[in-house]
């Protein structure tokens, strides 16, 4: 796929796997996010990589208010470190507490005001440090069909090469778009 | 230009050259029949019922000579139903085909099957030969437990492995620019010490699982896609 089908076929998505080297997983959940709230979506954000504090100090360097998205936080228990409680903001014991985090994804979804929502899932490839690849499958597919049923967009992050083919293909077949990240360009809209 | 040699009792075969003397040529091929490595059973088509069977088969299915004669064949070796022969009713040709055989204990047998039809005094029989391939099974499914684990392993660490060292290399640049926060820097780590924690205990528990050739636990899918390609 050349970047002008990739772009035209992003810009359809509704749900996208986006592929990225591994050195440019953090830029590519800046420019998600920038570019979720750019296209008038509320995102929230699941995050099974970085605690949610890191995660806002890294946003607002960037100009984004912590008013403005949801989170979703695997990691900050995980690390012994302190849970801040907040309207925006949900904890989960660790990453492999996938029954929490589906009922947290549920919550947060409910509760976040009426409108354009999107998840942004950071990222598959850490949560296969937590889970077997057959379990991360599954768990991934429950959570589309949750945002299908939802009308709820999702764009789930990933290293390229991150999966094995059995996964990709399993994927490919419940997201609408596989996209390489390197091959969008900066004004791509990726919903 | 005649063939050199064929003067020769040993070019000429057991029966023409003489040497099966008074026992014939039947004693020959029954003698053949029972020691050949090959389990051999002879169907009566018409009937679906065995007509003879050589020790090999015996020991095969664990079902003796004389509880073999006689019996039909579908549902008793043959897993397939009546009126589905894949000979007989399907018209399939069966040439070294992987098949399963039901044994004595009802467990299936995986075997290479062969069914070429003979006829014998007038009447057509099939001549089913089975080579038991379990072995062969095994170490497939041993390798398809390798390669499966294996890949679970790499996948499950490389990538994960590639975005924690971007990570470390950020911390230690934010740990020189001296911007940083303390505990979101230990937060992190913690975290990434964890990680690693996690991955080395996933990589055990695949060697292991690897090593007991636990094939029972690949997922169908990957087995689909092991097969395919």
């Amino acid at each position: 796929m050349d970047a002008q089908t990739a772009t035209e076929d992003a810009a359809e998505s509704l749900l996208c796997l986006l592929l990225a080297r591994p050195e440019n997983v953090p830029e590519m959940n800046l420019l998600v996010m920038k570019k979720i709230l750019k296209s008038g979506c509320t995102p929230l954000v699941v995050t099974v990589n970085k605690p949610c504090k890191v995660l806002a100090k890294m946003y607002e360097k960037e100009g984004i208010s912590p008013d403005s998205y949801y989170v979703i936080d695997a990691v900050t228990q995980y690390s012994g470190g302190v849970c801040i409680p907040g309207s925006r903001v949900k904890y989960v014991t660790n990453p492999s507490n996938l029954t929490d985090l589906g009922i947290a994804i549920t919550e947060l979804l409910k509760k976040m005001p009426a409108g354009k929502k999107c998840i942004m899932f950071d990222s598959v490839s850490m949560l296969l440090i937590h889970i077997p690849s057959v379990t991360a499958s599954k768990f991934l597919h429950f959570v589309v069909t949750k945002l299908k049923l939802t009308d709820v967009s999702g764009v789930f992050l990933c290293a390229e090469k991150g999966l094995d083919p059995v996964i990709l293909s399993q994927m490919s077949s419940f997201v609408d778009h596989i996209t390489d990240f390197e091959k969008i360009g900066a004004d791509t809209c990726i919903l | 230009m005649q063939e050199q040699g064929t003067d020769m009792p040993e070019k000429k075969g057991l029966i023409e050259g003489g040497a099966v003397g008074e026992a014939g040529p039947v004693d020959l091929f029954r003698t053949v029949f029972e020691r050949i490595q090959t389990a051999i059973l002879v169907i009566d088509p018409a009937a679906h019922r065995i007509v003879d069977v050589n020790p090999l088969m015996e020991s095969l299915t664990g079902f003796g000579r004389d509880q073999l004669l006689g019996s039909t064949c579908h549902g008793f070796v043959c897993p397939a139903r009546f009126g589905e022969c894949p000979v007989t009713d399907l018209h399939r040709d069966t040439l070294n085909a992987e098949r399963e055989i039901i044994n004595a204990n009802g467990k299936r047998v995986p075997v290479l099957k062969t069914v070429a039809k003979a006829e014998i005094g007038g009447r057509e029989y099939l001549v089913e030969s089975f080579t038991d391939i379990t072995d062969r099974k095994r170490a497939e499914e041993r390798q398809l437990a390798l390669i499966a684990f294996l890949s679970e392993s790499i996948l499950r660490a490389r990538k994960p492995l590639e975005i924690m060292q971007q990570d470390f290399e950020q911390l230690a640049a934010q740990a020189k620019s001296g911007d940083y926060d303390a505990e979101e820097i230990r937060m992190q780590l913690q975290v990434h010490a964890n990680n690693l924690r996690q991955i080395l205990t996933n990589i055990e528990d695949l060697q292991k699982k690897a090593l007991e050739g636990r094939s029972d636990e690949i997922p169908p899918e990957f087995r689909e896609f092991f097969k395919r390609t």
